[in-house]
Order: structure tokens, then sequence, then C-alpha cells
């Protein structure tokens, strides 16, 4: 499915809405066609009733002639018309259901793994409150527009032309009559669609939405500050904005249609004002029964249009709305992924190389990277240093494939890592992140997330190697505690080592090390530099540093400043060669020495 | 009605605007009857014509004309309506939403960190809108078609209560099937809307996780923990539609059937000659139209069962305590008596007594879970102990409002919270009347213009969520130069565990030590070094005091404390 929308136009509206649920086509039109039967049945009973009056009529007043045998076979025809209608619209929607939410599923997958797949720093710019928008509401909203309002839309295509074949069948002049009734009511109500103003509120009215969300989220999620600070009247302010501007916006986006929607059923609901003049001249030339019976029947039937075109102005409302919806999906999903060769390319070497390499996270900032060259070669120790913001997190994050160089290479192995496939990539390389992040999964699961395959023996060795043994099996169910269950309080150093597990069992022969910049306390630090200890053993390891302490035994440290390698060497020749690195290294003890309360500075 | 009050949580005025909409939501029900009377009364014409052989066309003319009226009529109602009912469902969940997030104000701190903010959020934002649709579109038309039925079922009875009961008779029934099934229905939302909410939380997890997704190789469909919840909402959600579908359908199959009935019974009736053909008329007419409204509120019954759930969340959050104390303090020393605290069942200070005199420097120390960090929130009053108690300057701090309590404290903690904001606002935090110059010298102070200048727009740099364009270093000194603006005469500080790059780690060590100048400062360290001048030490261990002193005492002493400093000197 991704490919295909990779590769198509974009297509827009209904025509969008359909291509995403192609997978699941025969069952979407298999509802259409249900719910369109269903909808040519609903007039049946009318048919019914109408043939009731006349035959009524046909005899009126002399009763006693009346055929109570037909009389009773167009009861039965109403009944089973209403039986026919829905049943029909009973198996529809079925189907729609089956249909939707088989496709909001694959959706909402396709969208997880599309966000894996493209550069890292969409992530930050979108914001992850938008994201999980677009992932629940407005992929939801497809849900809606598949399981409801697409056969509704056929039904209500449908449903007007029966009844215009119907009113025209009958008596034509009549039938043209009801129908530019019909039509007059619809201009009414588009004058309002078509207007500019319409679109922009409807604009505005989905940004202001997201405004508030946004606002909502970040007031709830900054309340801890919120309240330290005593700004609960501000804060709350701000949000209180948000409110207000989402209510203006929905208010004027909703009173837009104030005129139009009562126009409309005003109109649909007194076509029978149009047709008493027409049918009054008609009746000075041809009074006979059966004109009247006619009128009589255009009389019954012209208020059941109006049921019939309400559909169709609810559904065209949705219509505008689940095309925002969808608009915003593919934004996302419009974002070009990572290429991905899916080569699978066995390293003969683990040397790292990086030639010429630039970057920048966005086109018009500053560069990240600029024109950085160096070599790590298979089974060394390399350590990254240098302030935050100088280019050394970057490393870690390209040669992860986070992000493409916006020229020059990154090498492993001699490959450009853009040929290696990324699983395959992945397989090579452990990554130990700073940010630490355990899922909602048992322990097992979580240190086993890099190789699925894993035994619980496996799992528990590794466990042991990073030190978290001793801590798991204390745990009320061991290895099948789920993180974030009630009771459980990991510190910072366990969660840490339970990634370090996870690495260590993937035993990928490079490792990438983003140094967790977290003190723990003296106990944990001891551990973790034992587990990392046992993950570095015999493998190419490029080390993020943030503690010069952690990596004076290094085989190389590549010193980074604004963007490019200031120096390089051991600790030892840069510390004798007097440069950036001995500052560093200075401020570093100096920083070590400080007191609270003690000495100032 | 009243019930309906309580089942929305609708204020005062929401509920008045509430009976308004559904007032004129009625009245355009009942406007509708209009164009369907002059359409009987025109038949009548009709009717009268075929028996006697001429029609009056200018009766018929005059009943065309006060048609014509009558639409305009319509037209007056509908617009009243949809006005009414807009205006007041967006102005009440604009009310309701400020409602909550001004009880959340009054939460204590530890609601925060105890509870999902994903839950939380999803309560605020879409319940609302749940609710905001149930007001503009579903509730008053709903009520409006109930009542506006009730006066037709009246109105037919009147004109002939045999043909009445036919169209009618089917209305009870189709209700018990679907008040029958209500249960179910409640039991089967209610089973979605938590797997909706798991799922919710699950995509959090999977947008917050997204670099070890990637580096695991286990990103959409092979993310199982997504997948099975993504999975289980698909399946019940087609088990809930198709559920409702059921009961729905059966229902209004047999409210329908009263159209076959009515035409059954009419016509035998007509032949006997008890009842006349306009009446008999009337009546079909009616049977094509009554199902429509009645049906529509048969189909959102459920929908309106959903409310219930919906507002369920909603309540017990509303009902979630919020924090006591009413107190004023002046500030003074801190006694911790004997207290007890525990976060559920489980109690993690175990009487717990110590002293921070005014002015002095005390560390927390000890290993991770000890106990230390909660003991600084405990003095915050992010939590009540649950036994003893924490006196500040005399005061119980149970009784001391927390707005009070928060006047007097400052707390630079390792996760900086920033907002989408401006820095200089987001230090401004700090301090809502401070001068544009006195925010610059806490920045200033606190190391910010170091940095700060480098950006593109200084000052008005807007930083993005959470500040993810800055680096730890320079969050935390936005943090510290929004406590300096506070001045505070407690400062809690967490010592920041993070690392920084050396430079920055000496940056934001000098703004501490401006920072903590003069005040009470109660520091949890993890650093044991930079706390060894510390008037007093409290070692942790357990939820328990292990030992307490100066750092010299407690070298002399051998305990836990000399052996973590060893460890700790050894290992850098």
């Amino acid at each position: 499915m991704e490919k295909k929308q990779k590769d198509m136009k974009p297509k827009t509206g209904l025509a969008r809405c359909l291509e995403i649920a192609s997978d699941r086509q025969p069952m979407v039109i298999l509802s259409a066609v249900l719910s369109s039967l269903a909808a040519v049945a609903s007039f049946i009973p009318y048919l019914a009733i109408y043939g009731v009056i006349k035959e009524i009529l046909s005899v009126y007043p002399k009763l006693d002639l009346l055929d109570t045998h037909r009389i009773m076979l167009m009861a039965w025809t109403a009944l089973g018309g209403i039986l026919l209608n829905i049943v029909m619209y009973f198996l529809a929607i079925l189907f729609s259901h089956l249909a939707a939410f088989g496709t909001i599923y694959e959706l909402k997958t396709a969208f997880a793994k599309h966000l894996t797949q493209i550069p890292l720093g969409y992530h930050m710019n979108i914001g992850s409150g938008k994201l999980r928008k677009i992932m629940e509401d407005n992929i939801d909203s497809i849900e809606g527009f598949i399981a409801h309002q697409f056969p509704d839309f056929t039904a209500s295509v449908t449903a007007p032309i029966v009844m215009v074949v119907i009113l025209l069948a009958i008596n034509i002049k009549l039938g043209l009559i009801s129908l530019a009734g019909i039509v007059l009511a619809f201009v009414a109500e588009f004058i309002g669609y078509g207007s500019k103003d319409m679109k922009h509120n409807m604009e505005q009215y989905q940004n202001a939405l997201e405004s508030m969300n946004n606002a909502s989220v970040e007031f709830v999620r900054g309340m801890p500050v919120i309240k330290a600070f005593g700004r609960e009247r501000s804060s709350f302010a701000k949000l209180k904005k948000a409110i207000a501007d989402y209510t203006d916006w929905v208010l004027k986006f909703s009173l837009g249609w104030q005129n139009c929607m009562p126009a409309f059923t005003a109109i649909i609901n007194n076509i029978y004002l149009l047709l008493i003049p027409v049918g009054l001249i008609i009746m000075r030339s041809d009074s006979g029964k059966g004109f009247l019976m006619d009128f009589i029947f255009y009389l019954l039937f012209t208020p059941a249009a109006a049921g019939v075109m309400n559909k169709i102005m609810y559904v065209s409302e949705s219509f505008m709305q689940v095309n925002g919806s969808v608009e915003r999906m593919d934004e996302v999903m419009n974002i070009r992924e990572l290429s991905d060769t899916r080569k699978d390319i066995k390293l003969s070497s683990c040397d790292i190389e990086f030639r010429n390499v630039s970057f920048s996270y966005d086109e018009d900032q500053q560069k990240v990277l600029d024109n950085v060259s160096f070599k790590i070669k298979e089974g060394s120790l390399t350590a990254v240093v240098g302030r935050s913001g100088s280019g050394k997190s970057t490393i870690a994050n390209l040669i992860s494939r986070f992000y493409d160089t916006d020229s020059g290479q990154v090498l492993i192995g001699g490959h450009d890592i853009k040929d290696i496939g990324v699983s395959s990539l992945m397989e090579q390389v452990s990554f130990v992140y700073q940010d630490i992040f355990l899922f909602r999964m048992s322990i097992a699961d979580n240190i086993s997330l890099g190789k699925k395959d894993a035994s619980r023996e496996q799992i528990i060795e590794a466990a042991k190697l990073a030190h978290c043994h001793e801590f798991i099996k204390d745990l009320p169910d061991g290895y099948d505690t789920v993180i974030g269950s009630s009771g459980i309080h990991l510190s910072g150093g366990e969660r840490q080592r339970i990634s370090i597990a996870r690495a260590i069992l993937k035993d990928a022969p490079i490792v990438v090390l983003d140094e967790a910049t977290a003190f723990s306390d003296p106990e944990n630090e001891y551990l973790i530099k034992q587990s990392f200890r046992s993950l570095m053993k015999g493998k190419t390891v490029i080390m993020i540093a943030h503690r010069l302490g952690s990596i004076k035994d290094a085989d190389n440290i590549l010193v980074m400043n604004n963007g490019v390698v200031a120096e390089q060497g051991t600790h030892d020749e840069l510390i004798g060669k007097g440069g950036r690195y001995k500052t560093m290294w200075e401020s570093y003890e100096e920083s070590m020495q400080w007191k609270v309360g003690g000495a100032a500075v | 009605m009243k019930r309906l009050k309580d089942a929305l949580l609708l204020s005062e005025q929401g509920y008045k605007d509430l009976k308004k909409a559904i007032g004129a939501c009625t009245l355009t029900n009942l406007s509708m009857m209009l164009p369907f009377c002059v359409t009987v009364m025109i038949f009548r014409e009709l009717l009268e014509g075929i028996t006697e052989g001429s029609t009056d066309t200018s009766a018929i003319w005059k009943l065309w004309i006060f048609g014509i009226v009558s639409a305009v009529a319509v037209f007056l109602c509908a617009k009243n309506d949809y006005r009414k009912t807009y205006i007041a469902s967006y102005k009440e969940s604009n009310k309701t939403r400020e409602r909550l997030a001004e009880h959340l104000c009054g939460m204590p701190m530890s609601f925060f960190n105890t509870r999902d903010l994903t839950e939380i959020t999803s309560n605020m934002m879409s319940d609302c809108s749940a609710m905001e649709s149930m007001l503009s579109s579903t509730i008053p038309p709903l009520i409006a078609d109930i009542i506006s039925s009730a006066v037709m079922c009246v109105m037919l009875a009147f004109f002939d209560i045999r043909l009445a009961l036919c169209v009618f008779i089917t209305i009870p029934l189709a209700f018990i099937i679907i008040i029958a099934s209500k249960s179910k229905q409640k039991k089967l939302f209610r089973s979605q809307n938590d797997i909706k909410l798991e799922a919710s939380a699950r995509i959090q997890e999977y947008l917050e996780g997204v670099k070890i997704i990637k580096a695991c190789g286990v990103s959409g469909k092979r993310h199982e923990a997504l997948d099975r919840t993504l999975r289980a909402l698909k399946d019940m959600s087609v088990k809930t539609e198709l559920a409702i579908g059921v009961f729905i359908s059966g229902a209004s199959m047999i409210l329908q059937s009263g159209i076959g009935i009515t035409i059954f019974a009419g016509c035998a009736l007509l032949l006997s000659g008890k009842v006349e053909l306009l009446t008999l008329l009337m009546f079909l007419l009616m049977a094509t139209r009554i199902y429509g409204p009645i049906l529509a509120v048969l189909g959102q019954l459920s929908t309106l069962m959903h409310l219930d759930v919906v507002t369920d969340r909603m309540r017990s959050l509303m009902i979630a305590d919020e924090m006591g104390g009413t107190e004023k303090t002046d500030g003074g020393n801190i006694e911790v008596i004997d207290a007890r605290f525990g976060y559920n069942d489980e109690e993690v200070i175990h009487g717990v007594s110590f002293k921070v005199e005014k002015e002095s420097v005390t560390a927390l120390v000890g290993p991770s879970g000890s106990g230390k960090s909660t003991m600084s929130k405990l003095i915050a009053r992010f939590w009540d102990v649950n036994g003893g108690c924490i006196r500040f300057g005399g005061k119980d701090i149970k009784n001391i409002s927390p707005s009070s309590l928060m006047e007097h404290m400052s707390f630079v903690f390792q996760d900086v919270t920033l907002f989408n904001d401006t820095i200089f606002n987001n230090i401004k935090m700090g301090r809502e009347s401070a001068s544009d110059e006195e925010v610059y010298a806490a920045a200033k102070a606190a190391f910010c213009d170091e940095f700060v200048s480098k950006l593109p727009h200084g000052y008005e740099t807007v930083i993005g969520e959470n500040g993810g364009t800055l680096s730890g270093g320079e969050r935390q000194r936005i943090s510290i130069a929004r406590a300096l603006l506070k001045d505070a005469e407690i400062i809690i500080l967490d010592e920041a565990t993070a690392s920084l790059d050396p430079e920055n780690e000496l940056f934001v060590q000098q703004a501490i030590a401006r920072l903590v100048e003069n005040k009470t400062v109660i520091m949890i360290a993890h650093r044991l070094r930079t706390v060894a001048d510390a008037d007093n030490i409290i070692v942790f261990d357990g939820g328990r005091i292990a030992e307490q002193g100066t750092h010299r005492q407690l070298m002399e002493k051998g305990g836990i404390y000399r052996r973590m400093y060893e460890l700790q000197m050894n290992a850098s």
C-alpha cells in the first residue's frame, strides 16, 4: 500500500479516500451496492401507499367496490420493502465497517512504519502531539468515511436518481416542478459551500483546534513548573485564549451555514407549494381523476425527498472534514522516506569512515557538520567529545541513519551506508542512547527487542552482563514484570542497564554509545561502567562522551567544535598539544571540585 | 431533565441554554407540521372536489398563501434553532474545557507525576469534543423529536384513536428492544473505550520511543505491543458496531412495520365505514413521516449511552481532590517529624525526622530508591505525608495554602520543562511582575547570555516543544534564571545529574552558586563531593535516615556515607 502511495500522483478528496481503502475494494463496493439497493427499497412503502390511495380513489366514494385483495398485497409490499431496506442496509454497514476498521488498522501501522523511515528531524519539527492527533483522530475520521459516509454517499446518490425516475415516470409535468424545487433547495445550500470565506473559516477552525490541542498538552505537561512558580493564572490564560480562539472559529465556521441550512430545510419541506399553482392550472384543462391521483401522489411523495436530500447534505458536510483529515495525514505520508536498498550486505570489516560529510538539520540552518572526515579502525574505541551543539551527537545519528548526509559519505567496511539495507545495517550496529526508553512490555521483551528470537537463557545472560539480573530477579514477576505497572519503580541507572542489556544481547560488531549523561548513585555508576565494559568488549565502538573522565583510555578522541574535527588523538597526545581538549579537560577537573555552599566559584 | 444536566456536567447557564436549544428544536419540528396540515387541508378540498364534481380552487389558493407564510415560519424556526444549538453548545464546551483546566490547576503536584498525562489530556480534549457534538447536533434534536413525536401522538389520537394505535403501537416495542440491550451496549462501549485509551497510550509510547524502535527494526506491524492493541481496537470496534447494528436494525424494522399495520387496519376500518377517507389518508401520510424522527432517536440512543462513559471519565477527574490548606506562611525553619509516606499501599518513607535551619545547606544523599527525592518532594508538598508532619515556620504545611507555600520555594530539578514560547517568557515564568530589566539580569546571572546571544532572535527566540532545540545545560540555565528571578527563600535542588560538557557544567555550577547564596538549600546530591561542605548531610537508605552529620563527622563514623564516597572517588 505504501508503495502505491508514493508512485502515484497525490489525489485528493473522495478519490484519495477510496485509494486508501483500495486493499478492501470488494467489500467497499459490495457495501456501496447493498446500500444503494437499500435506498431503492426505501421507496417501496411510498409506492405501496400510493397504490393503496390509488385503489381507494379509483372507486371513491363507492368503497364497497374496493379490491381488498389488492389492498392486502400493497400492505405486504410495504412491509416487504421495509424489510428489504433494513436487511440490505445492515449488510451494507457490516461490510463497510469490516473494510473501514481493517483499513484504518493498516493505515495506522503503515503510518507508524513510515514515521520510522523518515528522517528523525521531522519528529522534532512536527511534534509528537500533532503526530498523535493524525494517528488517532485524523485516521479515525477515515473510518467514519468508509464505514458510514461512503455507503451513505452511494445511497444518497442512488436514492435521488431513483426518486427522479419515479417523479418523472408518474407525471412528467409535476415531476419537473418537484425537481425544480429540489434544485432550488440545493442552490440555497451550496451558496454556502462555494464561498471563499467558508473555506477560510474551515481552515482556521482546523488550525485553532490544533493549537488548542497543543496548548492543552503543554498545559498539562508543564503543570509541575506552572505550579512551582505560581503561574497558574497566566498559563491558564494562555490555554483559555486557545480555547476561546477555537470557540470563535468553530462558531464562525458553523454559523456560516446559519442561513443556508435553514433555507434548505424550509424549501425541501415545502416543495408542494410549487406543485399547487401548477396543479391547479393543469386541473383547469384536465379535471380527470387520473390527474388528481397523480397530484396527490406528489403531495405525498415530495416530503420524502427531504429525507433523501438531508442525507446528501450531511454527507457532503463530512466530506469536507474527512478531506482535511486525509490532507493532514498525507502531509506526513508524503515526506520522503530515507532510501532503503534492502540489500543484505555482510560486512567484511567494521572500519568506519566519514568522508567529507556535511549535514544540517534544516536547509536554512547552519551546518552541524561541515566537511568532516575521520576514520575508525575495527576493534578500536573512538570517543567523540565537544560542547553540546558541536555536532557530536549528529555523528551518532548519521551512523544510525536517522538522517542522511547532505554531502559526503559515511562508510562502514567500505560500503556507503546508504547502500546497505536498513535492517542489515541495524543488525551490524547496536545503539545505546542517552534518552533511555523502555516500553510498557515485560523486561524480557524489552531486552530482546533487538533480537526477537533470543531464548530466555540468552536474555538472562545479557542481563547478568549488564548487571541487571540482580534487581530483575527481585521484582515481583522477575523477567516478566511489565515496565510501568503499578508499584514498579526502576531507577535511572537500572533503566540504563536494561538498555545496555538490550545492546549486549543484540551482539552487533559495531556499538554506538551516546553516553548516558545522567549520573546515578555511586553504586549504579559503578555497575553501569562494568556493563559498558561487557558491551564494548571486542567491538568497534564510537562513544559520544559527555564525561571526559570516562574516555581517558580511548584509542582515539575526536574533539568536535562548530561542526568540524578540531583535533584528534589519544588523551595524552591531546593534553600534550595544549589545544581545545586541554581547556576542556581543565574545566572538567575544576567542575569536579565544585561544592555547594563551599568556597564560591 | 435534571439528570441530563448532571450526566453532561453542564453549568447552570449551559443547562439553561440547552433547554432553550431543545425548545427551539421542538419549535422547528412543530413548524414542520404546518406544511403537513396545509397538505391535508388541500387533500380535503380535492376529495370534496371528487364527491361534488367540482373543486373550489379559491379555497386552495388561500391555503397556498397560508403555505407560503408557513414556509417562511419554518425557515425562521430552523435558523433560530440552528443558532441556538450551535452557540449554546460551543459556549458550553468552552466553559467545560476551562473548568477542567482550572480544576487541574488545583490538583496536587503528585497528580501529574502519577497520572498518565495522555489520559488527562485526552480527557480534556476529545471528551469535550464528543460532548460538544452531543450538545450541538445530537441532544437537542433528539429530545425535540421525542417531544414533538409525543405531541403528534396526542394530536393523532384526537383524530382517531384506533388508527393512532396502529401507527404508534410499534414504538414501545422498538424502545423495549433498545433499552433491553442498553447494558450490553454500555459494556461494549466501555471496553471499546478502554482499548482506545490503551491504543492512545501505545501510540504515544511508539512516538516517544521511535529511535529504539528504528534501531531494533521493530517498526510498524513488527512492533508487537502497538500492533496488538491496534488489532484489538479493530476487532472490538467491529464487534461493537455489529452488536449495535443488530439492535438498531431489529428495532427499526419493528418500528416501521407500523406502516403495514396502518394500511391493513386502516383499510379494514375504511371498508366497514368506521373511518373517513380523509382521516385514513392523513394517517397514511403520517405513517410515512413520523418514523423518521423516531428512528433518529433510536439510532442515537446508543450514542447517548456512550456519552455516559465519556462524562464518567471527566467526572472522575473533576472529583479528584484538590489540595487543601488556607493559611499563609512567612517562612522559617523546616522541621520534618516522623514523616511517613507511600505512593500506593507501599510505604517508602518510614518515619523520618530532621530539621533544616534557615539559610543552611542540607544535603540529601543515598542510593537511588532510598527516598531522598521523595523526601524533598514531600517538603514541597507534592504529596501530603500519610503520617507524622512537616512544619514550615512552625506551621503544619498541610494547613498552608499550596500557592503560599510555593511562593517560598524554588526548584531546580533535572527534568526542565520549557514552554513553546520565547526564551524571555520562559524565564519570566519565575516572576510575573518582574520588569524586563530584572528578567535580563536574572538571565545574565544564570549565564544564559552566553548562548542566547548566538540565537537568531536572542531572547525573543521561540523554543520548540519542550525546548528541543536547546542543550541540556542551556535548558538548566534557563530554569536557574527562573529560580533566580523568583528569589524564594528555600531552594530545593535536585542536583542536575545529567552531565554536561565541561564548560556548560561550569556555567551551571556558577549559576547555582549565585542562586543558593543566603538561601535555605535542600539539595539532593549525587556526587558526594559536591556537598562535602554542607551544614548537614542526611544519608537515606531504604526510606530511613541511616546517618546524618557533616562530611567530617560522617567520614569518621565510617558508615554507608564513607563507603559511597570512596567508591565515587575511585571511579573518577
